[in-house]
């Protein structure tokens, strides 16, 4: 017993009894409930008709669930690698001996206190191809206006853009606790065996970061796959339902159509995708700790 | 020390039972209260900005004439609003009024959740027809009432008048060639940009496109889907025409650039950067307010044939609760019947009123722009009444917006539509 005369057992539950009840209200309600209701059609205002596997037929043979799809899955494409590396380049910046170190660490992380509407508003304000101010600037180099979100090949990687300002920094702490996880005494033998920086990068921090950039990974993939946030705000979807990401048809499905079923089945079939790449990575990833 | 402390404990939960107890009476004291004064009619609008603070004006006068009734609003962003309007009114616990979109609200009535007003009406001597009567039909459903419209907001044209002026074009142009010939006209004498319609979805998605394809479609006689909704009515010679005059814009005349989003065409027409713009007539009040700006604005030119103009409009419905209170049925009515009575406040947010007996009033006249195009309440068309509509505008959107920034051929790009549509509507 940690302190004499306490009951932890029953304390330790007392404790955890508020959050657990809204987690079970909150959460695992809503997870059992929707994979009952996706065997429905339901349009929520009125009672619903049971109608099997419908849902799940009807998705594999709609091409905007496919085509949104592939649009979270280049967004996670575009996201992952980039945010990986940024964070761990802010980290190594913030964790080392810079003068700019301190400064640096609230400006790469401030970004991520935002919500996504402030951070999505700003960006397409900054990213509007005839008045927002990248183009201003653009213009006055000489260049010509860029449909940051109004070119079909351009829009994703607008939204990338903003994505990287925004949440870099969460990757920066993860991998920042990771780095400073190494023990000095490593770096201190390094030293005196005259390695020099990318030698000491490359061979010592890199390798002992790696259950950090797992976990980072695992956490960046997941997340990225529930973009929704930031693409609706800037481009709606658009041009032309370009951008559209999975959840954005989710939600259009469920709260504008009425399709409270299908948007269910939908967002199961989303669940599976994101579990079955999560389990994926965690025993790849964790086999190379071992 | 064990009962020192119980003791505290005790003491701890005797005064958080307290203050729970006494929430609960103060709770209990104030509904009572509250039944004794006038009566409460409880609203959700969804007019936030410009629109919102001439809709609070309106409740404050509200308020300040009526001793007898109470209107307590609470704005919800705009975004969010349907989202909670349909989980409030499956529980049953929306407010006594709601603002409905008429374009919405007839996804809503089907499934039971607004109250037939009919009954109403009458029994509170509603002047129903003082109402215009297009946007008093497009709120009735199976013969029965639904909402009173609030307003219409119709697509119109918006020209500037320096600009028209400077190209030497004296006449309002009428037909689709007018306007093509006026747009590219402004563009050769001035380097302006001919026509700001928007044509690419960025923040806002670009309905724009589908509004002018309706109107147009109306304009040649024939409408988006079949008189029934049960399918699309537009892969045609007429539907072939809309979609050529859309397209040619961009890619033949070159009036309007492309890749154009709805902030680009506004804040080109109200920079005096453009000489026609085609909006709703919401944009009207951030138009005045630029100071230096000459403009008119006028019903939407009847390009392809009728006057014919795609508008939406904002209704006022009551939800049905779970026990009705009639005391609150009469003052929701008398409430509803004000707000429309009063279009001419309503007005300066740049809608059209819905009764006839505002556009005779000296304070709406007064108003710039507003009479100019107040006729287009009459050849305004609402749009389908079906349980689909609102996934096929969005495809529409979509499919329009890429057909014009590919220059895709018209049939081709008619008959996908067709399919689409078609689809959707059948899994309804």
């Amino acid at each position: 017993m940690a302190i004499p005369g306490n009951k932890d057992t029953r304390d330790g539950i007392i404790f955890a009894l508020p959050f657990l009840l809204v987690y079970l209200v909150f959460m695992v309600f809503p997870l059992g409930f929707g994979l009952f209701i996706s065997f429905f059609n339901w349009d929520i205002l009125s009672s619903g008709a049971f109608v099997g596997w419908a849902n799940y037929r009807r998705l594999f043979q709609d091409e905007l669930f496919f085509s949104s799809l592939w649009h979270t899955v280049e967004f996670v494409l575009i996201t992952t690698p980039v945010l990986m590396v940024l964070g761990f380049s802010m980290a190594l910046l913030v964790t080392g001996n810079s003068p700019l170190r301190k400064v640096s660490e609230h400006v790469f992380f401030i970004p991520y206190i935002l919500s996504m509407t402030v951070v999505g508003t700003l960006w397409a304000w900054l990213m509007q191809r005839d008045y927002g101010l990248l183009n201003q600037i653009v213009r006055q180099l000489g260049g010509e206006s860029v449909g940051w979100l109004t070119n079909p090949k351009q829009a994703m990687w607008s939204v990338g853009i903003a994505t990287y300002w925004w949440t870099a920094g969460f990757n920066m702490i993860l991998f920042s606790a990771g780095i400073k996880q190494i023990s000095k005494e490593i770096y201190e033998s390094s030293q005196i065996d005259g390695a020099n920086f990318l030698q000491t990068l490359f061979r010592i921090t890199i390798p002992l970061v790696k259950p950090t950039a797992a976990l980072c990974l695992i956490l960046q993939v997941i997340a990225s796959f529930n973009v929704f946030g930031q693409v609706y705000v800037m481009t709606g979807g658009g041009p032309h339902g370009r951008t559209r990401v999975l959840t954005q048809y989710i939600y259009e499905a469920g709260f504008r159509y009425f399709k409270m079923g299908y948007s269910a089945a939908m967002a199961y079939i989303l669940f599976l995708i994101i579990l079955v790449i999560s389990v994926i990575q965690y025993v790849a990833l964790g086999k190379e700790r071992s | 020390m064990r009962t020192h402390n119980r003791k505290r404990a005790f003491i701890a939960i005797a005064l958080i039972g307290l203050v729970m107890l006494s929430t609960l009476w103060a709770a209990g004291t104030q509904e009572q209260t509250k039944q004794e004064g006038p009566i409460e009619v409880t609203f959700w609008s969804l007019f936030t900005g410009g629109d919102g603070e001439f809709f609070d004006a309106m409740i404050d006068e509200f308020n300040r004439t009526h001793t007898d009734i109470v209107a307590k609003t609470d704005t919800v962003k705009f975004d969010n609003y349907y989202t909670k309007l349909t989980t409030a009114l499956s529980a049953k616990n929306a407010p006594d009024v709601v603002v409905v979109h008429q374009s919405n609200l007839l996804g809503y009535v089907p499934r039971g959740v607004f109250l037939p007003l009919d009954d109403l009406l009458a029994k509170n001597n509603a002047p129903l027809d003082d109402f215009v009567a297009a946007p008093l039909e497009a709120v009735k459903y199976d013969g029965k009432t639904y909402a009173l419209p609030l307003d219409v907001h119709a697509l119109i044209m918006y020209y500037n008048t320096d600009l028209f002026a400077q190209a030497g074009i004296t006449k309002v142009p009428q037909t689709y060639a007018e306007v093509i010939a006026a747009a590219q006209a402004v563009q050769a004498k001035t380097g302006a940009m001919g026509l700001a319609v928007d044509n690419t979805t960025a923040t806002y998605k670009a309905y724009t496109l589908t509004r002018l394809f309706m109107s147009m479609l109306e304009q040649q006689g024939t409408s988006l889907l079949s008189a029934d909704n049960t399918k699309a009515n537009f892969n045609n010679a007429a539907g072939e025409q809309a979609l050529k005059a859309l397209i040619d814009m961009v890619q033949l005349y070159k009036t309007t650039p492309a890749g154009l989003d709805y902030d680009g065409a506004v804040n080109a027409f109200r920079m005096g950067k453009a000489a026609i713009h085609f909006n709703g007539v919401w944009a009207t009040g951030s138009f005045e307010k630029q100071a230096d700006l000459n403009f008119k604005a006028v019903g939407l030119p009847p390009m392809l044939g009728k006057p014919a103009a795609w508008s939406g409009s904002h209704t006022l419905a009551i939800p049905v609760q779970r026990t009705q209170d009639p005391a609150k049925l009469d003052a929701a009515i008398t409430f509803i019947l004000w707000m429309t009575e009063h279009g001419d406040m309503w007005a300066k947010a740049g809608h059209i009123p819905t009764r006839n007996s505002v556009y005779e009033k000296e304070s709406f006249t007064s108003l710039p722009h507003r009479k100019d195009y107040a006729d287009a309440a009459s050849f305004a068309f609402a749009p389908p009444a079906t349980p689909a509509w609102e996934e096929v505008y969005s495809t529409t959107s979509d499919m329009l917006e890429y057909a014009v920034a590919n220059n895709q051929n018209v049939k081709t790009a008619l008959q996908a539509m067709e399919t689409k549509i078609n689809s959707i509507i059948a899994s309804y």
